[in-house]
């Protein structure tokens, strides 16, 4: 505690001497997560438009988490391109690190979804039952091929090799 | 592999794998040389040499591994034994070939004359 007040004393003391410290520590505090917490949520047509302007969205897309105790205020709920993956790394975007652009929405759950992590699967180029075709036609394919040849066996032209037993005779080709 | 396709496509002139030849061994021939197997089933036996060894080079089997089991660890002293026996297989495999091919060309004449009769 003793500290702690004596701290405090040489605060006073600078800042009765140099009135600039006191300044440039307000100055400091700027910044801080309060800052950046989300308003509360909307509850009036007009809060909502404020809150969509505040948040670089027109009125038809701004939607806010439920607020059910869960949600994040006047945070905008965003149901699309989650994943940074996914997104085209050959756009030019204004922050080609973070795929984003200047006043884009990010969503609430950004770390899960950054590069590195998560991504939001795109659709398949093709429908189901065409992969499923593909599958059955490679696979019947290989099959038939497999049964077709399972009886024509590449083989080196030679005949079967000639072991002595009693009663058989095999023969040189020398006279 | 050209003979598999050919015995595919024509089962009746070329034989298939591993063929027993079918004809008399001496047609066309005045006379020929028997094979002679050197090494007796006692010999064989007594060297527990595997059965799919005892063809007409199992003697030079025999004589290889027992240089090799006499001069061990210094096998290079076997490399005669060894080539002899190798030879006398490759021998052997050309043999295989030679009956093959005869076989086939029998066929062929056995289907040219049932033809012409």
């Amino acid at each position: 505690m003793s500290a702690f007040v004596k701290t405090v004393c040489l605060a006073q003391k600078l800042c009765a001497a140099n009135p600039v410290v006191a300044r440039q520590a307000i100055r400091s505090m700027a910044g801080w997560n309060k800052d950046y917490k989300p308003g509360p949520y909307p509850q009036t047509e007009k809060e909502r438009l404020a809150a969509a302007k505040k948040y670089y969205l027109l009125p038809e897309e701004y939607k806010p988490y439920a607020d059910d105790g869960l949600g994040y205020g006047d945070y905008p709920k965003l149901g699309y391109g989650l994943g940074v993956e996914a997104k085209d790394s050959y756009y030019p975007w204004d922050y080609p690190e973070h795929k984003r652009n200047q006043h884009e929405p990010i969503s609430a759950d950004h770390d899960l979804y950054s590069e590195d992590r998560w991504s939001q699967a795109e659709p398949p180029r093709y429908s189901n039952a065409y992969y499923f075709a593909c599958f059955l036609g490679v696979m019947s394919g290989c099959l038939a091929l497999y049964y077709w040849l399972d009886d024509k066996k590449m083989y080196r032209p030679v005949a079967a090799k000639q072991y002595p037993s009693p009663g058989v005779k095999h023969y040189t080709f020398e006279k | 592999m050209g003979n598999a396709l050919t015995h595919y496509m024509k089962p009746d002139v070329m034989p298939g794998p591993d063929v027993v030849p079918t004809f008399d061994p001496l047609l066309g021939f005045k006379s020929r040389k028997e094979r002679v197997m050197i090494a007796t089933q006692e010999e064989m036996e007594s060297a527990k040499l595997p059965l799919e060894f005892r063809d007409y080079c199992a003697h030079l089997a025999i004589a290889y591994q027992a240089c090799r089991s006499d001069t061990f660890p210094f096998v290079y002293k076997c490399a005669h034994q060894k080539h002899e026996y190798l030879t006398c297989e490759y021998e052997d495999y050309v043999l295989r070939m030679k009956e093959f091919e005869r076989e086939r060309r029998l066929l062929e004449r056995q289907k040219r004359l049932n033809k012409a009769a």
